[in-house]
């Protein structure tokens, strides 16, 4: 295992009794590169990151994170290590504010957390993190509204600002651009596109073009296991993801 | 040892007592999601009618039918009127229960009065059978573990052998599943409660024999049918058994090792349990 | 805050002030209790309304405190100023014990807290040669403050609003907090919490204990005002009713619990003098309530006012 490598992943399995969701996977992904998990669905693609972020527990294999053996460790310190992650289906904080949201996304790491005697208010630098996190993503003026009478779109927007703000080391971004009109597909890619490269960011895309437009490399899935792994020209012209995606050979 | 033994077999005839109330509160919840804190008062309201009928009557069968009858009706007055608000938040349910619970058990302070009061056992249960090894035992509360068995067996068979409890389990793995394939699951939930609500009744009128009905017992039955589920899980029928003998068996040692303590000893179980396996012995992770 | 707010205080703080001048040692009395009351439903709101926890065996602290403290002072000859800290701690460490309750949520928290809440109830009950049984412990001699002796009801009353005072500011500090956003983030998604870093049980735990406190100090005053505790004060219907006012008054507001309190209290008193169903009228409230009224008084206001805010502004 390689001390310069962002995430190592190896042999992780995960399985639901009688169903191998995820089987054997092993990844090893450079500092700064952007690596997109693409397969059919079903194919454990989601499941996958969450062994890895921790929200499930794996059967079996290892994690580590820029050489940070993590595999022992739950969802929240694993945060902590630099991981920020969206939902595929998103998980904001519906009854608070849009400024909440991203307040308790910013304090997510940090001891200030526990802090019982000061208003959140007091903490301005919180404030302005938020605002530039929503700027970012272009959702400035909602900053005080209740993420209830947000829009979906809105809303998923919302959930990559979350990701952001706690500066990752490791970006985990679950089909960010689902259910997305065109043009805010457009938004979400150009944002992506333009993170720095001291972000790394693995990617879970159904979206053929956005995958490969953005990916240094990619990873297919199919039954919970890496069938192929290359460079988006070579994925594009391999045969067995043709078969997978299109039926044909 | 013959102590030991004699607290056993109290233990062992409370725990069919508590398998019969935790057994409706578990399926109610485990296929409905509904948490009913009403549940005790229902044995206590199956109890006070069942008293009713064998103070008229002197038939104790009939007693247990009508108990568990009376409380069908109200359940299904209670379902109907109150609790298809709630849905499924079970804080609104929690709070609408309980409050129901006050309400019946003001009304039964008021129509039977707040002495305590035991229903009469039937004749051929009277006295006391003799067991070997020189114990002698009220021969009521044997009668009680063998109902309890064959309540338990028959609940069993149902819920793991036949159609019906094929359905039923289907339904508390997943509802809408369950709807989705065209199952009347309005009508599978009216039935699951109904029973629920006739275990509840007839366990009032058979525990009414031996232990007494007064103002408060609603929420004594309540805490230990509690404990039961807590211990063996919510939603699970085995666990409602296990729980049961766990809980009785514990009861009685604690009442007889420790008298002003034993309700200390019910917090022992609770307690390995959320530390250990907080979702009770058989229970779903939810 | 704003100017709005700091007005309203001052009402809200001139007419508490005011209470003894005009009503008999009788409604003084009723209004200290349902200030005590309030405290309760308090405790019980910060888990309710800010962690999304509903605790019903908040009883059990409060009436450990009460215990701890009269004990000590009818039979030991303990002062208040040893007595009273001590009732704190106990009911405090129950709290800490209890706080595994957090390890669940939704249904089987309630569950929990209703047996946890009844095994001390009946501890208390049936452990009659420490507790005195139904009997309780009586004559417990109120505190003497810097040489003031606080046996009358007004002086007792300001007494308990001074304490009120400090309480509040300190709650509101405390629900305003990075700490208390946190509480309020896991009521909204526990999930999200524990991915953005977040080790949320630790903060439950915290937060339970806190309400621990908080119930156990509403014991104390609660001893020290009734000058007389039994196991009635650990049982059930405290503890759920301590829920119901909480709610009655706007769950996740500050002053929410001391509305509900004094609604809740003052419907009882009131129907008490007329109807003997005194159960069944504390039932028929719980259910009207949840079915009418969940957001509450404070709720309702919040709504009223926004609408006469947007009309406002469309005009």
């Amino acid at each position: 295992m390689s001390a310069t490598h962002a995430l190592e992943v190896a042999g992780v399995s995960k399985v639901f009794g009688g169903l191998r969701a995820v089987d054997n996977v092993s990844l090893s992904i450079a500092a700064g590169e952007r690596r997109i998990i693409i397969g059919p669905n079903g194919a454990g693609k989601t499941t996958l990151f969450h062994c890895i972020t921790g929200t499930l527990t794996p059967t079996s294999g290892s994690l580590s994170l820029f050489g940070t053996e993590m595999t022992a460790l739950p969802e929240h310190a694993r945060t902590a290590l630099g991981i920020g992650r969206t939902f595929q289906i998103s998980n904001v904080f519906i009854d608070l504010t849009v400024l909440d949201n991203l307040r308790l996304a910013g304090v997510g790491t940090s001891g200030r957390k526990w802090v019982m005697h000061r208003s959140i208010d007091a903490y301005a630098d919180l404030g302005d993190r938020a605002l530039a996190s929503l700027r970012q993503v272009g959702l400035a003026d909602r900053i005080d509204m209740t993420v209830k009478h947000l829009s979906y779109g809105e809303r998923r927007q919302l959930e990559l600002a979350l990701a952001l703000i706690g500066s990752p080391r490791v970006l985990f971004l679950d089909e960010p651009c689902a259910g997305l009109s065109p043009s805010e597909r457009r938004r979400i890619f150009e944002l992506i596109a333009g993170l720095p490269r001291s972000i790394t960011i693995l990617m879970i895309e159904h979206d053929m073009d956005i995958a490969l437009g953005l990916a240094d490399r990619v990873t297919v899935l199919h039954h919970g296991a890496v069938i192929v792994e290359g460079s988006p020209e070579e994925i594009r012209a391999h045969p067995e993801v043709r078969e997978v995606y299109f039926g044909q050979r | 040892m013959t102590g030991a033994v004699l607290q056993a077999i109290n233990g062992i005839s409370f725990a069919a007592l508590l398998f019969l109330v935790a057994s409706g509160f578990t399926l109610s919840f485990g296929l409905m999601r509904v948490v009913n804190m009403a549940h005790g008062a229902y044995y206590l309201i199956g109890g006070y009618v069942g008293l009713s009928v064998v103070r008229a009557t002197g038939n104790f069968w009939l007693a247990i039918a009508a108990g568990g009858i009376a409380v069908v009706l109200l359940g299904f007055l209670v379902d109907r009127f109150l609790l298809r608000h709630a849905g499924d938040n079970h804080l609104a349910q929690t709070l609408l229960t309980v409050g129901l619970a006050f309400v019946v058990g003001d009304v039964a302070l008021h129509i039977w009065g707040g002495d305590s009061l035991k229903l009469q056992v039937p004749m051929f249960l009277r006295g006391a059978t003799e067991l070997p090894g020189d114990i002698v035992y009220p021969t009521y509360r044997l009668a009680l573990v063998l109902f309890g068995v064959i309540v338990a067996i028959v609940l069993w068979l149902v819920y793991r052998k036949t159609q019906l409890g094929a359905v039923i389990r289907a339904g508390v793995d997943d509802r809408e599943m369950v709807a989705a394939t065209g199952i009347n699951v309005d009508r599978l939930f009216v039935l699951v409660s109904a029973l629920a609500s006739f275990l509840a009744g007839m366990s009032g009128v058979v525990g009414g024999a031996f232990l007494t009905l007064h103002p408060g017992a609603e929420w004594e039955i309540l805490v230990y049918a509690l404990v039961v589920v807590i211990v063996g899980g919510l939603g699970s029928l085995e666990g409602a058994m296990i729980g049961a003998l766990i809980v009785g068996l514990l009861d009685a040692f604690g009442r007889w090792l420790l008298p002003e303590f034993s309700y200390f000893v019910l917090f022992a179980p609770m307690a390995v349990l959320l530390l250990v396996r907080p979702r009770g012995l058989f229970g779903e992770a939810h | 805050m704003s100017r709005q707010q700091w007005i309203g205080i001052g009402v809200l703080a001139l007419a508490a002030l005011a209470v003894p001048q005009f009503a008999g040692s009788y409604w003084t009395g009723l209004i200290t209790q349902i200030l005590i009351f309030g405290l309760l439903a308090l405790a019980v709101d910060l888990m309710l309304g800010h962690a999304g926890l509903m605790s019903v065996c908040h009883a059990a602290f409060f009436s450990v405190a009460a215990y701890t403290t009269a004990i000590l002072q009818v039979r030991h000859g303990v002062p208040a100023i040893v007595a009273a800290p001590a009732g704190l701690f106990a009911g405090t460490l129950l709290g800490v014990i209890f706080a595994m309750a957090v390890r669940t949520r939704g249904v089987y928290f309630i569950l929990i807290t209703l047996a946890l809440g009844y095994v001390v109830w009946g501890v208390e009950y049936r452990w009659s040669s420490f507790t005195g049984g139904d009997n309780g412990v009586t004559n417990v001699p109120r505190p003497v403050l810097i040489g003031l002796k606080l046996d009358t009801a007004e002086h007792f009353y300001y007494f308990v609003l001074v304490v009120l005072a400090i309480v509040l500011a300190a709650y509101r500090v405390l629900v305003a907090s990075p700490f208390g956003l946190t509480l309020r983030g896991i009521k909204a998604s526990e999930s999200r919490m524990t991915s953005l870093g977040f080790a949320t049980a630790r903060h439950l735990f915290v937060a339970f204990v806190i309400s621990a406190f908080l119930a156990s100090l509403a014991g104390v005053l609660y001893v020290y005002y009734n000058r007389f505790v039994n196991p009635v004060s650990a049982s059930f219907p405290i503890s759920v009713e301590a829920v119901l006012m909480a709610i009655m008054g706007g769950s996740g507001t500050i002053l929410g619990p001391f509305i509900g309190s004094g609604v809740f209290l003052g419907l009882r008193n009131w129907v008490s003098s007329f109807i003997e169903f005194h159960a069944a009228v504390i039932g028929i409230v719980f259910i009207a309530t949840v079915l009418w009224a969940p957001e509450g008084v404070m709720g309702f206001a919040r709504r009223v006012l926004a609408r006469r805010r947007s009309g406002a502004s469309t005009r």
